[in-house]
């Protein structure tokens, strides 16, 4: 005769061995990025498989990150500073054009939710922006933006990031403004503000959370993304994602370590990211049907 | 909204002219708004479907001179690519790879989320581990799974160790495996996507429903099917749909890892429009297949659109949404 305390006792303990299995296998690669960041060439693909790095070595960060030649001289010599420049354009790019997408989102969120300026159905077509796959646009859109001159230069990712990013800015931040009474603004328009300071002086303050949220979330969309950037940006302007694509094949062979330290310092921002607004993903990704 | 419909249609009211002036400005405002978005789309968007379509029926490649002198090949070109058998295979590759992988993340993210709905110890910390691997870059998990999954690697050994046994799957090299084992890094990458939008599901669920069941003597698995299970239908749909089509446009990760191989085994839709355009540079068949393409997904983004708009007014019931009443102010 089992015991309702002890069945209880035994249905927690799967659970953490459930849970903790699956935390292993989502942690494991990212460990293993980290070790192999901090790995000498040696251990980078050794037999058997080094797990912990020892010593723990800093040079394939200062090499591709700072181009330190001193830590070059092995055959695996990298030595540019690009990653910092890419570094820069990542940064620009991917706040210009989520700054721009949320403050336009935002507007047409805070019409949608008051005055029904598009309708239920123009809000889902305007899904489709973000629904239909970027890869069955992007050989036109090469050619006609080489034609504005708009290939590889900012000014091209901000404005297609802009507009495939939209979508989410729109409904997140429509999610947030639905919820709040809107007799606040009812008393601001009965004291004569117009429209526009309404918006910008008293229903976008108070759904301040929201948008960083919103900004946040849509940053770390525009920070990973890769094919637009692939095909966009040429040599002048590189983000982090298209700097790392070029660590391979070259003819170093395989550059685990630096691969490592260069797709390390791409994915700690993110991850600080994420975790600042984890309580707010859920609506992100759901087009902020789902809340919390 | 209904409510102002009827009201406005039973009692024809001659505007006032106050009244009048406020819908003018309410029209100034939205016009204000939407013009900026028709044009952007109309600037950015309308072109690039232009010249698309003009693509799809001229024959270019970069080696003729300017492409505005392309020759009309009307239909030729829809032809070539439907009786292309790679394209076939493209197609059949990205569904099965994206029902695949959106059943995997749906799984274990169901479970996962089980699991997690009601608090417990470390919950916070098993919370945070697990959306790790949707806040990485695509990009990253490429390079990342490449020094994880070589056959002398640390995966097959760590499998070897536990298991006791030689484990030595060519994860990325082995054509027949290498397909599933793009699905495992998407699974992986995405698991965490449906883990949140169920567990939000799943703590939004009202206490009352199972608690009568469960007084009702209904037995825990009795009251997850007939209680829990239907009340969680919206956020379902949402993950797995939403997933679905995030899982057609999958390029990234396919594409730094393999780029199509081993041979053409891991060749989805999108790495073989890549492919034909940017590396065989046959930038008019590969225009036909985004088109052939792009009208797939908007037969299917309909259709999950359908279902979304359904489950979403189930969905702002649940959450007693402001938006259920979007009459506008009086």
């Amino acid at each position: 005769m089992i015991t309702k305390s002890r069945r209880r006792r035994i249905s927690a303990s799967v659970r953490y061995v459930v849970l903790t299995t699956w935390a292993v296998v989502a942690f494991f690669p990212i460990y293993w990025m980290i070790a192999t960041s901090f790995k000498p060439d040696t251990q980078w693909f050794a037999w058997p498989p080094v797990y912990f790095p020892h010593p723990p070595t800093l040079s394939n960060y200062l090499n591709v990150w700072f181009g330190a030649e001193q830590y070059a001289a092995t055959q695996y010599a990298i030595s540019s500073q690009k990653p910092l420049i890419s570094l820069l354009n990542s940064t620009v790019i991917a706040t210009a054009s989520t700054l721009l997408a949320v403050l336009f989102g935002s507007v047409i969120a805070y019409g949608v939710s008051r005055y029904r300026i598009l309708s239920e159905t123009r809000m889902f077509q305007l899904l489709m922006l973000r629904m239909i796959p970027p890869i069955v646009i992007v050989a036109p859109l090469s050619l006609y933006y080489s034609a504005l001159g708009l290939l590889d230069s900012m000014t091209g990712l901000i404005l297609i990031y802009f507009l495939t990013t939209l979508p989410y800015a729109v409904w997140m931040t429509k999610s947030f403004i639905d919820e709040v009474p809107r007799e606040i603004e009812q008393a601001a328009e009965i004291l004569g503000a117009t429209r526009w300071r309404t918006v910008f002086e008293i229903v976008l303050p108070l759904i301040r959370s929201g948008l960083v949220a919103t900004f946040l979330f849509i940053l770390i969309l525009t920070w990973s993304e890769y094919l637009l950037a692939l095909i966009v940006t040429k040599t002048q302007v590189t983000t982090l994602p298209i700097e790392l694509s070029k660590y391979q094949g070259t003819t170093e062979g395989r550059v685990y370590g630096r691969q490592a330290a260069l797709a390390v310092g791409i994915t700690i921002p993110l991850m600080i990211v994420g975790l600042v607004i984890r309580r707010h993903l859920a609506r992100g990704f759901s087009f902020g049907m789902v809340r919390r | 909204m209904s409510v102002a419909a009827i009201s406005a249609g039973a009692i024809p009211l001659k505007p006032s002219p106050r009244e009048r002036s406020q819908q003018r400005a309410i029209r100034r405002f939205r016009w204000s708004i939407l013009g900026p978005l028709i044009a952007l789309l109309a600037f950015v968007l309308m072109p690039v479907l232009f010249l698309q379509l003009y693509f799809s029926f001229h024959q270019w490649t970069v080696y003729l001179g300017s492409w505005w002198e392309a020759e009309y090949v009307g239909l030729d070109l829809f032809q070539e690519v439907l009786t292309d058998p790679r394209f076939g295979w493209a197609v059949v590759r990205s569904l099965l790879f994206a029902t695949g992988s959106t059943i995997g993340c749906f799984l274990i993210g169901f479970a996962l989320a089980y699991l997690m709905h009601k608090p417990f110890r470390g919950q916070a910390v098993y919370y945070i581990i697990f959306i790790l691997p949707m806040l990485t870059v695509p990009v990253v998990i490429a390079y990342t799974a490449e020094m994880l999954l070589y056959q002398s690697g640390p995966l097959n050994d760590l499998i070897s160790r536990i298991s006791g046994y030689e484990f030595k799957p060519m994860w990325l090299t082995n054509p027949h495996i290498a397909l599933p084992t793009i699905m495992l890094l998407e699974i992986w990458n995405w698991t965490p996507f449906s883990f949140i939008i169920l567990l939000a599901g799943l703590s939004a669920i009202p206490k009352e429903p199972i608690e009568a069941a469960e007084i009702l003597g209904a037995s825990k698995w009795r009251v997850f099917w007939e209680v829990q299970l239907p009340l969680l239908r919206p956020v379902i749909f949402l993950a797995l749909v939403l997933r679905f089509l995030e899982a057609m446009a999958e390029f990234p990760k396919t594409w730094a890892l393999l780029q199509g191989g081993p041979g053409t085994a891991t060749e989805t839709l999108p790495v073989y429009i890549f492919l034909t355009t940017w590396q065989y540079f046959e930038i008019s068949k590969g225009a036909v297949m985004s088109y052939i393409v792009m009208l797939l997904m908007i037969a299917i983004v309909l259709f999950a659109i359908r279902l979304l708009r359904r489950e979403k007014r189930t969905l702002d019931a649940l959450y007693g949404s402001a938006a259920a009443a979007p009459e506008a102010p009086a």
